[in-house]
Parts: structure tokens; C-alpha cells; sequence
């Protein structure tokens, strides 16, 4: 077994990993559950990969994320920073044991649980008092608990219905600052390195992975539209010394808030200096990093069958998370051996090997496009936007569309399709598929690996209402639309087929040169109106021209014509 | 006004709602802090949203936890919390200090006087008391065998503002051992050398002081011996996993065979390396009863711990890096970076190693190591803001220890005790600097000054009596009092501080209470600086802030 340890920094960063440790809770619920489908039951996950077991002080087995997540002081809401499953609610609790004086308390006000989670916490209630009355009427109801969250979800701890460990969730004292401060990559520099911060943060990932037999890789998902991209930057350099051959995959990601339009120039060009300056830090210090995160969600391709509202954040984690789930399935697959198939599940690969692939071919190009189906169609839909291959879209922002590039690698995932009807299709059909596919295909990519589980996305009841009315009860696509509903929830679609990918391929091209010309123009340039910016976030300007040198290597690394000279040469 | 011009959306506040918003918030954050100040202050137990509790007599951890708004009070807050990172302790005294200056300006502002004049006086204020600090400290002969007398009173006059007393005096002697273990005559120290480790488990009076080694966690093999004597430790920075390499990752090979070959060529090279540590075990351990320990800063996998439980050998990986260094320094030898490097000489060596479990938490033992330069400052408490708390008491005891053997010199403190005769009662004291330091100004630099810049003097001086007030106040004394009868004592010649049990003045030299002299100076320092700026204010604009809600 090979663990993966997963670090979330920043705000949306943790609503999106608040949905995806929702998905796999409800897997290992399904799993366990005699009276779920077939396909649950019998997933081939090995869920040890992202999760702990572990022990607390009463002697109770727990089994929690292998995460550490750093977010702002009172980013929690109700939930404790260091859970509950490991605290001891002895009455002598509140004593001051330490001074003989005077004790005053300061209570802040109690943050109200909101009906989802105070029902979780009814229900463990009356588990933890296993006789009595177990069937006493519940008295909170499905559909108020989703409309409460649908009207009002504040915090990442809002929705999510995971125990975590007590050293998961660290939150940043001392920074006197709110989101909308914390907004850009100098204000957020001197945070990991100041007050033992870093020193902290260090500590809680050294304790996960000190008891990992041999960790295969880093899932990093990081908020990088403002400060937090700084502290993630102090904190990959921190991996990268430390533990100098795991190999980390970052997903950079927005929230829908961060693509507001400025309003006034200033603000325009300290944001587009963030954008330029944390791409060029970020990268350097990982792997392979994916930026996710469209401005306009809603409206984009990727959210045909979806309605989602763009200002929740609530709603857009939802869809990466269901992604970032996606491609994390093949790390953690379980292995038969080489030569024994099985009809499940194939194309187990691990962290490195996806790093390996996707970053380490001619161009050594690291930055990966995402693309979605969600849901995926089934194997019968034969028009261009119904195939598996067809329907995936771009999460990506700033990336060109049909690009021919033979040099392309991708890896594709897809898990629960349908090959007709509601009849779940064997791998052996999706291989096919996919393969009939490309070779019809006018381009298709260098290499293209392909993973495949008959295990679909569970809908979790706090997964927000998104589907689209074409949507059915396990994720089929219908004909028709039912009349009646504008968006379903977990209630109307209880699963879904996913297929996702991530690609490398120079169609990320425009992203790479949106960030390079906006160094350019407002950082290296006589007299660019960010160079005082930039002097203040503290950056010389040798450290500027560096990074723009580096920009500009990854830009004419992917542009066609410097590939043909480079093979002359 | 021209900037309504220019943006229409400007809030502005005028000249003297800008000083008044500035003064106020000052006095505010001093309110919320002064209660804290010195052995009868009053610790405060802060209860979040979620019901977490901290607990907390530290002004530094105090302003941290607090979700301050008013960009005043966090101009303040930052002042004082960069005291606490340079010096260590202070931060109370720092904002308590500039939220006085505030409110003694003011008195002289609404009787029409100009900020600037006060701001002069400060300055000229300001540097006579750092010249009168020079005289007032107290030097302190540090040498190859400080005495330890000195630096106990400095580290109980600190711990005793933090704990209670029983738990103060035990921590005291642990401070300063643990400091003195560290310490090495003609180098600068590093704090860092004393590791602090907590477990939640028994009482805060089972706190105790490890000469040697505490680590987070135990070996990971169960045939791994859980106590061995006699140990010969070696630490190292070497890879003891299967590393996959990096360029011929899975795809690319073209059967499976060759897939399992390159494993296997892997592998052996880790086992190599593996037994090369055995082999030195074997040399070293071979006719003797000694054990052999490896502790390890990168991963050790399960067939490489297998190989080492076989021979003995207990082993732990994933070491904390500052362990590397701590380790060296408390059992001797050297940290080993490649196996080539292997000899017996980079061995240290332990009496005894054991393992301790709680729940699911283990921690390593490494004791009775001979003469060693880094200790283990090990907390014990029933709960996590109890430790919590503890915690922060012995980092600041640890610096207050750590500035004196600096410095070379401390200040008649401003804190002192009074030993009664029957039980020992936290006296808190005194602010004989202080005191000293405003009839200094009072009768001989205001003498010295042009014009009206005497009275920014004068209201400097009247700050400076703020500690002893408030000291007094927290004790349930008559402020005006006090300081009647500190001043009387003062002029007629005697140094003097506060009975914080009696009220009356005393020596504080008698009693044992001397305050930082880097501490004192930094206060005087940063303070003015911070209450200045915030006097020249004039006008208070809020503009162009991008109102988007944070996600």
C-alpha cells in the first residue's frame, strides 16, 4: 500500500476538499452498507491510501483523512480545530489549573450548528446509545436540511460530515487580516515564515507522514487568488527539501469571488501580478500543477448538464472536488498483480507515474489541463458531444481549444459509465470504446493512458442541488426533461458516472503566456507601473527578471515552431 | 476637500475625529490588556465559536487570539507583537505603555496644544530614559559559571506572572538547568536546543526536565525492542526506502518482467546500504551488551526494518530535522549523511532508550546520555490549553533567561516578590524603573528643555507611571496612594518598587525582582514611535477598498 497525504491551504482550497472527503465518506459508508448496489460494495478502493487508522486516548478505533489544512482563524464555523473524536469531555475541563488568581472568561458567541449538522451530531448521538429508542422520530427533515444549506453555507465545516484528526486543522493566529486583506501574493509572503508558523504547519505534515510506510505522493490543493498562494509556495519549498523524491501534485485553485472585476488600476495590476508571481512560484516547486477554476462556471461547457450559481462557492467546489475524486482513483486502486485482469477496475497507476508521464515528455511541460463530463454519458451516445471523449471539457481557465498536438499526453479516468440503458459498462467496453474512438479521431494525443472502476460518485445528501433537469436518479442522461424540477440534489440523483482528464498539451499555451505578459507589462518593463508593487512584496529585480526568464523558457518549450528547430538541432 | 473630488465614495474623518479614533482605540486595547499585567493580573479564558478554549496570561498570545478590526489597535497589536519576537515578553507593557501616552496626550490636545510639541517631547523624553536605563541597569558577570542565583530570579520574576507559584518555582529551576545544559561560553545561544514536548497525560506538576532526548514517535516494527540500556546511537540523514526512479516510471517498460527486474535492482541497493549500517552494529556491539540505535531523518520501509528488528537494532524514522541537530549535541558523534561515511566515531551514546505509549501517540525516550548540550523541556497537563499554556510560560521564562546571559546586565524590576513569613505570597511589584525613570525626568530633563516641549516631557513621565498603577490596581491597592508613597521614597534617595502584598515601598534588589534589560529598552524604544505616528495623524480616509465578500 502507498499513501497519499493530502494538504488543503486557503479558503475555496478547503471547500473543495470539504466535498471531496464527503465523497469519500459516503464510499466508505456505502461500502460497509449489506444493502447498497453491487458496485459499492465491491469498489477495489483501497481507502487505507488517504485515510489513517488510528486510536484515541479512550482506546475507540478512529479512522480519519490523512490531511492538513491551514486556513484563517475562525474559517472553522462550529466545528472544533481539533475535532471531536479525540476530545475528552471531562467535567473538570474548564478549570484553571495553572493560576491561583483571578479568571476571566471571554465566551464568544456560540456559532449556531446549522440543521445538517445538528442532525449529524443527533445521530451520533443515538448511535453512541446503541439500545433505547433508536427509531425515535427524526425530527429534521431531508429537505429542509438541504434548503438550509442551499440558503446558507458560510463555512467550509458547514456541509461537511467527515471526523477529522485532531492534527488536521490548523488555523493562522495573528494575522488581523480577512480575505479581502489577505488578498495578494506579498501581503501573504512573511505568514508560513513568521511566529513558527512554518514550523507548525511542518510538524503536522511530518506526523502523517511519519507513520506512512512509504508515501507515494502529496495532493496539494491550494486557494491561489490571494495571500495563501505565498504561504503554499514557503510550504512547497519546505517539501521539497524535506522529503525531496515524493513527488507533489498541486491543484491551484479559484473560487468563483476571485475573478470579479477590479475597480480601479491599481487593483488590476496587483492582481495580475499576483496571477504572473504565484504561477511562477507555485510551479517551481512541484511536480505538476493543475489550474482549476473557470470564471464563469455556470455558462461554461464543462456545466452543460449543471445549474450551478456561480457567487457560492458552496456550488463550484462541488464540481472539482467530483473531479479531483475522479483522478485520484487510479493511485488508489487495488493491484492484482500484473497479468491478472479484472472486470472492475484497471489502469492503477500511482502519483509518480502520473507525474511521470503527464511532466516528463519532451517538453517537459508541468502544467496540466483538467478537463470534466460530469455526468459522463454512456457508451451508446454517438453524437460528437455525447462520447466519453467528446463530452469532457475544460476546468482550466485561459486555454485554447482545438489545438492539433501530436505531442499531447493524456490520462483519462472514468468510473461508473453506463454502456446502455442503466446496465453498467465492463472495462473491456470502455477500452474498446476509447480506442475505436481515437483511431477514428482526425488528432489524437501522443499517449493516452486509460483508468476505469464500475464504482460511480455518490451524491452525498450535503452535495449541493446542481443537476440539471436531464439528469436522472443514477446519473443516466435522459431523453427528455422532467418537468418540475430546475435543479435536482442528492435526493433526485443518488449516483453519477464521472470521466475526467488531465492532459498535457500546449494548449495551456495561452494560459502560460497570459501570465508571462502580464509580468512583463506591469513587473519588467522600464518603469512598469507594478515595479513598486512588486519591490514592496519584496522582490528584487533580479528576482522579477528570473522569473519572467522562467516563464518564457515554459512558453517557447510548448510553441510548435521551437519544436521543429529543436529536432534539427 | 479635494480628495471628495477625486473619489466620492472617500470616507474621511477631519483632524480631530482622526486623533480621537486613534486615542480611543489605544485606550481600548490597553483596557483589554491591563488586567493581565503581573503576578495578581487575572488570567483569561477564551471560549470560540466551536467551544475550544485557550487559556492564556500572555499579552502576545492574548492579541493573537484576539480577531482585532480597528486599524489602530492592529498598528498597536503588530508593535507589541514584534516586541514579543525580538525580546520575548513585553507585549502587555508595550500596550499598555502606548495606550497611556495616548491618554496623557490627550489631556494636553483638548487644552489646545499641538500634537507635534508633544511628539518633540516625546523624543527628547524618550532618549534621556534610555540614557538614564543605561545607568539604571544592573550588570551581571556571566563568565564561564554564571551565577545562578541571578538568572533563577530573573526566570521566576518572568514564570511568576505566568503560573502559579508552586509550578512557577519548579519551572524556574528547569529553565535555567535546561539554558545552562545549552549553553556554551562564548557562543551565541539557539533556543532551539532545548526541544518542548508535551504529552496529555498526569498533572502539570510532572513536568520535568530531560537531560537528553524526547521524540515523537517510536520505532515501527513490533519486534523491536521497547527498552534497551547501554545504546550506541546513530544518527542519519539516508534514505532507508525503495525510491522509484525517476525516469523509466511505469509505462515505459516492455514487459513485466523487466519491470519486476528494475524492482528488484532497486531494492538491493536499499538492502545495501541497510547492511551496512548492520555491519557496523556488529562491529561496535559484538562481546559486549550494548544496543544499537538508528534514528533517522529520511523514511525507513518495512523490509529495511525488518532487516534491522532482525539484527536488533531499533530504528525510527522521519526524525525531526532540529532533532539531528539536538541529538549530536545531547549523545555526541555526528549526523551521517551517506552510509560511505559510516564509522564508529560518528556514534553517540545513551544509557537508556525506552518507548512510552499513549493511545496512539508514542514518544521515544533518549536519557542518561553523557555531558550533554540539548535537553528536553518535557510538559505534562490533563488537557491541551493547560499544556498549552504551560508551554508559552517556559518559552518566555526560557528567553527572559537567555536575554540576561545576552545582555549581561538586568533592571530593578518592575515585578518583586515578598516572602512572608508563613506562606510565600506573589508580591507583585513595584516599576522601580519606572518610578526612578519619571522623577528622573521630572526633576532633571524637564529643567533642560525649551518651551512647551517640556510638557511632552511630562506626559512621558506620567506614563511611565502607568506599570506601577496598574500593577497596584491589579491588586486591589489605592493607585494614588502607591505612587505618592513610591515618590516620596524615591526622592529621598532610596530605589524603590511596589509591596504589591502591603502597598508599601521596598527594595526590589532585597527581594529578588529584576526585569530584562533588552526588554525595558525595547519598550521604551517602540512605544513613542507607535504613539507619535499615531498623534501626527490628520485626516483618516477610507477609500477604493474592493467591498467583494470573501469567500
Amino acid at each position: 500500500m502507498k499513501e497519499i497525504v493530502t494538504l488543503q491551504v486557503g479558503g475555496f482550497a478547503n471547500f473543495v476538499g470539504s466535498h471531496f472527503w464527503n465523497f469519500q465518506d459516503e464510499l466508505l459508508g456505502l461500502a460497509a452498507d449489506p444493502h447498497s448496489d453491487q458496485a459499492f460494495r465491491n469498489q477495489h478502493i483501497n481507502m487505507d491510501v488517504l485515510y489513517r487508522s488510528g486510536q484515541t486516548q479512550r482506546g475507540n478505533v478512529s479512522y480519519t483523512p490523512r490531511l492538513v489544512s491551514v486556513d484563517f482563524q475562525g474559517s472553522l464555523g462550529s466545528m472544533s480545530s481539533r475535532g471531536t473524536l479525540y476530545s475528552e469531555s471531562s467535567p473538570a475541563e474548564s478549570d484553571v489549573l495553572t493560576w491561583a488568581g483571578n479568571v476571566s472568561t471571554y465566551a464568544s458567541e456560540p456559532c449556531k450548528k446549522n440543521l445538517f449538522l445538528q442532525r449529524l451530531y443527533e445521530e451520533e448521538q443515538e448511535n453512541g446509545v446503541h439500545d433505547g429508542d433508536g427509531f425515535s422520530q427524526r425530527e429534521i427533515h431531508d429537505t429542509d436540511v438541504i434548503e438550509s444549506l442551499e440558503n446558507g453555507v458560510e463555512y467550509w465545516t458547514d456541509f461537511s460530515k467527515v471526523h477529522y484528526h485532531p492534527q488536521s486543522l490548523y488555523e493562522l493566529s495573528g494575522l488581523w487580516m480577512d480575505a479581502q486583506k489577505f488578498d495578494n501574493y506579498g501581503i501573504g509572503r512573511d505568514v508560513f515564515l513568521g511566529s513558527l508558523r512554518g514550523e507548525e504547519i511542518g510538524e503536522r505534515l511530518r506526523f502523517f507522514v511519519e507513520e506512512c510506510d512509504h508515501v507515494q505522493g502529496f495532493q496539494f490543493i491550494v486557494d491561489d487568488s490571494g495571500g495563501f498562494s505565498a504561504l503554499a509556495a514557503d510550504f512547497l519549498e519546505n517539501i521539497a527539501d524535506e522529503y525531496t523524491n515524493t513527488p507533489v501534485l498541486l491543484y491551484s485553485v479559484r473560487g468563483p469571488g476571485s475573478h470579479v472585476n477590479p475597480r480601479s488600476r491599481k487593483q488590476t495590476v496587483s492582481r495580475d501580478l499576483h496571477d504572473a508571481v504565484s504561477f511562477a512560484k507555485l510551479s517551481s516547486f512541484c511536480k505538476l500543477i493543475v489550474p482549476i477554476g473557470l470564471p464563469f462556471l455556470s455558462t461554461s461547457k464543462a456545466a452543460t448538464y449543471l445549474n450551478i450559481k456561480d457567487e457560492k462557492p458552496y456550488h463550484c467546489s462541488a464540481v472539482y472536488a467530483a473531479t479531483l475524486h475522479t483522478i485520484s482513483l487510479p493511485f488508489r486502486m487495488e493491484q492484482f498483480g500484473p497479468t491478472a485482469a479484472s472486470c472492475d477496475i484497471s489502469g492503477s497507476m500511482n502519483v509518480n507515474e502520473l507525474v511521470q508521464m503527464l511532466a516528463a515528455q519532451a517538453w517537459e511541460n508541468i502544467v496540466a489541463i483538467m478537463d470534466v463530463a460530469m455526468p459522463a454519458p454512456s457508451l451508446t451516445g454517438t453524437q460528437a458531444n455525447q462520447t466519453l471523449l467528446g463530452s469532457l471539457q475544460p476546468l482550466t481557465p485561459d486555454i485554447s481549444e482545438d489545438v492539433e498536438d501530436f505531442q499531447a499526453v493524456e490520462s483519462v479516468t472514468a468510473h461508473g459509465t453506463f454502456s446502455s440503458g442503466l446496465c453498467r459498462a465492463s472495462v473491456a467496453e470502455v477500452n474498446d470504446m476509447v480506442e475505436e474512438a481515437y483511431k477514428q479521431a482526425t488528432s489524437r494525443p501522443m499517449f493516452c493512458h486509460l483508468s476505469m472502476a464500475q464504482c460511480p460518485l455518490p451524491i452525498p445528501l450535503p452535495f449541493p442541488s446542481i443537476f440539471g433537469n436531464l439528469v436522472g436518479q443514477q446519473g443516466e442522461l435522459l431523453g427528455s426533461p422532467i418537468t418540475g424540477f430546475s435543479s435536482k440534489g442528492s435526493l433526485d440523483v443518488h449516483s453519477i458516472p464521472m470521466a475526467a482528464r488531465l492532459r498535457s498539451s500546449s494548449a495551456v499555451l495561452p494560459y502560460l503566456e497570459n501570465r508571462l505578459g502580464k509580468l512583463r507589462r506591469y513587473g519588467v518593463e522600464r518603469g512598469a507601473p507594478g515595479s513598486q508593487l512588486l519591490r514592496s512584496w519584496g522582490f528584487g529585480q533580479d528576482e522579477v527578471e528570473d522569473m519572467g526568464e522562467t516563464l518564457s523558457k515554459k512558453v517557447a518549450a510548448l510553441k510548435p515552431d521551437s519544436l521543429v528547430s529543436s529536432d534539427s538541432d | 476637500m479635494s480628495l471628495r473630488v477625486l473619489n466620492p465614495n472617500a470616507e474621511v474623518l477631519n483632524k480631530s475625529a482622526a486623533l480621537h479614533m486613534n486615542i480611543n482605540a489605544a485606550k481600548g486595547l490597553q483596557d483589554v490588556l491591563k488586567t493581565n499585567l503581573g503576578p495578581k493580573g487575572t488570567i483569561k479564558m477564551l471560549v470560540g465559536g466551536a467551544g475550544d478554549i485557550k487559556l492564556t496570561k500572555d499579552g502576545n498570545t492574548l492579541l493573537k487570539e484576539m480577531q482585532i478590526q480597528n486599524p489602530t489597535a492592529i498598528m498597536i497589536a503588530r508593535t507589541a507583537v514584534a516586541q514579543d519576537d525580538i525580546s520575548g515578553d513585553g507585549t502587555t507593557s508595550t500596550v499598555i505603555f502606548i495606550g497611556e501616552l495616548m491618554k496623557q496626550s490627550e489631556r494636553y490636545i483638548d487644552e489646545g496644544m499641538h500634537p507635534r510639541v508633544l511628539v518633540d517631547g516625546f523624543e527628547i523624553a524618550k532618549k534621556a530614559t534610555l540614557q538614564f536605563l543605561e545607568k539604571f541597569k544592573t550588570p551581571v558577570v556571566i563568565g564561564d559559571d554564571p551565577d545562578r542565583e541571578i538568572l533563577k530570579m530573573l526566570a521566576r520574576t518572568t514564570l511568576r506572572t505566568k503560573l502559579y507559584e508552586k509550578l512557577a518555582d519548579q519551572l524556574t529551576d528547569i529553565v535555567v538547568n535546561a539554558l545552562l545544559c545549552i549553553r556554551k561560553p562564548g557562543e551565541p545561544i539557539d533556543l532551539f536546543m532545548v526541544e518542548i514536548m508535551h504529552m496529555r497525560h498526569k498533572f502539570d506538576v510532572d513536568t520535568r526536565l530531560v537531560e537528553g532526548l524526547v521524540l515523537d514517535h517510536g520505532s515501527r516494527h513490533p519486534d523491536m525492542k521497547r527498552q534497551a540500556e547501554n545504546c550506541y546511537i546513530l544518527t542519519c540523514n539516508v534514505s532507508l526506502e525503495y525510491e522509484k526512479s525517476e525516469i523509466n516510471a511505469g509505462f515505459f517498460y516492455s514487459s513485466a518482467e523487466q519491470r519486476e527486474a528494475m524492482v528488484a535492482a532497486e531494492r538491493r541497493s536499499v538492502d545495501e546500504r541497510v547492511k551496512r549500517i548492520i555491519e557496523l552494529k556488529n562491529k561496535v556491539c559484538s562481546g559486549n551488551d550494548s544496543n544499537f540505535v538508528v534514528i533517522n531523518q529520511k523514511g525507513i520501509d518495512p523490509p529495511s526494518l525488518d532487516l534491522l528488528a532482525r539484527e536488533g537494532i531499533i530504528a525510527l524514522r522521519r526524525a525531526k530535522r532540529r532533532n539531528m541537530e539536538r541529538l549530536v549535541l545531547a549523545c555526541g558523534g555526528e549526523a551521517v549523511n551517506s552510509v560511505d561515511d559510516l564509522t564508529p566515531d560518528c556514534l553517540g551514546w545513551a544509557g537508556l532508550v525506552y518507548e512510552h505509549v499513549l493511545g496512539e501517540d508514542k514518544y521515544t525516550f533518549v536519557e542518561q546520555v553523557k555531558n550533554p548540550h540539548s535537553c528536553t523541556i518535557l510538559i505534562k497537563g490533563p488537557n491541551d490549553h493547560t499544556i498549552a499554556q504551560i508551554k508559552d510560560a517556559v518559552r518566555d521564562g526560557l528567553r527572559a533567561v537567555k536575554n540576561t546571559i545576552e545582555d549581561e546586565a538586568v533592571v530593578l524590576a518592575e515585578n518583586f516578590t515578598k516572602i512572608n513569613v508563613q506562606l510565600t505570597i506573589i508580591g507583585e511589584g513595584a516599576g522601580a524603573f519606572e518610578v526612578a525613570a519619571r522623577q528622573y525626568l521630572v526633576n532633571e530633563v524637564k529643567k533642560t528643555v525649551q518651551g512647551r516641549a517640556q510638557l511632552g516631557v511630562e506626559a512621558f513621565a506620567d506614563a511611565l507611571l502607568v506599570i506601577p498603577k496598574i500593577l497596584a490596581e491589579n491588586s486591589g491597592l489605592d493607585t494614588q496612594d502607591v505612587i505618592i508613597a513610591l515618590t516620596g521614597e524615591h526622592d529621598r534617595g532610596n530605589v524603590v518598587g511596589l509591596n504589591q502584598h502591603t502597598g508599601e515601598p521596598t527594595d526590589p534588589q532585597m527581594e529578588g525582582i529584576f526585569d530584562n534589560y533588552s526588554v525595558k529598552r525595547q519598550i521604551i524604544n517602540s512605544a513613542p514611535v507607535i504613539a507619535s505616528q499615531l498623534l501626527l495623524v490628520d485626516e483618516v480616509i477610507r477609500a477604493g477598498r474592493n467591498m467583494r465578500k470573501p469567500t
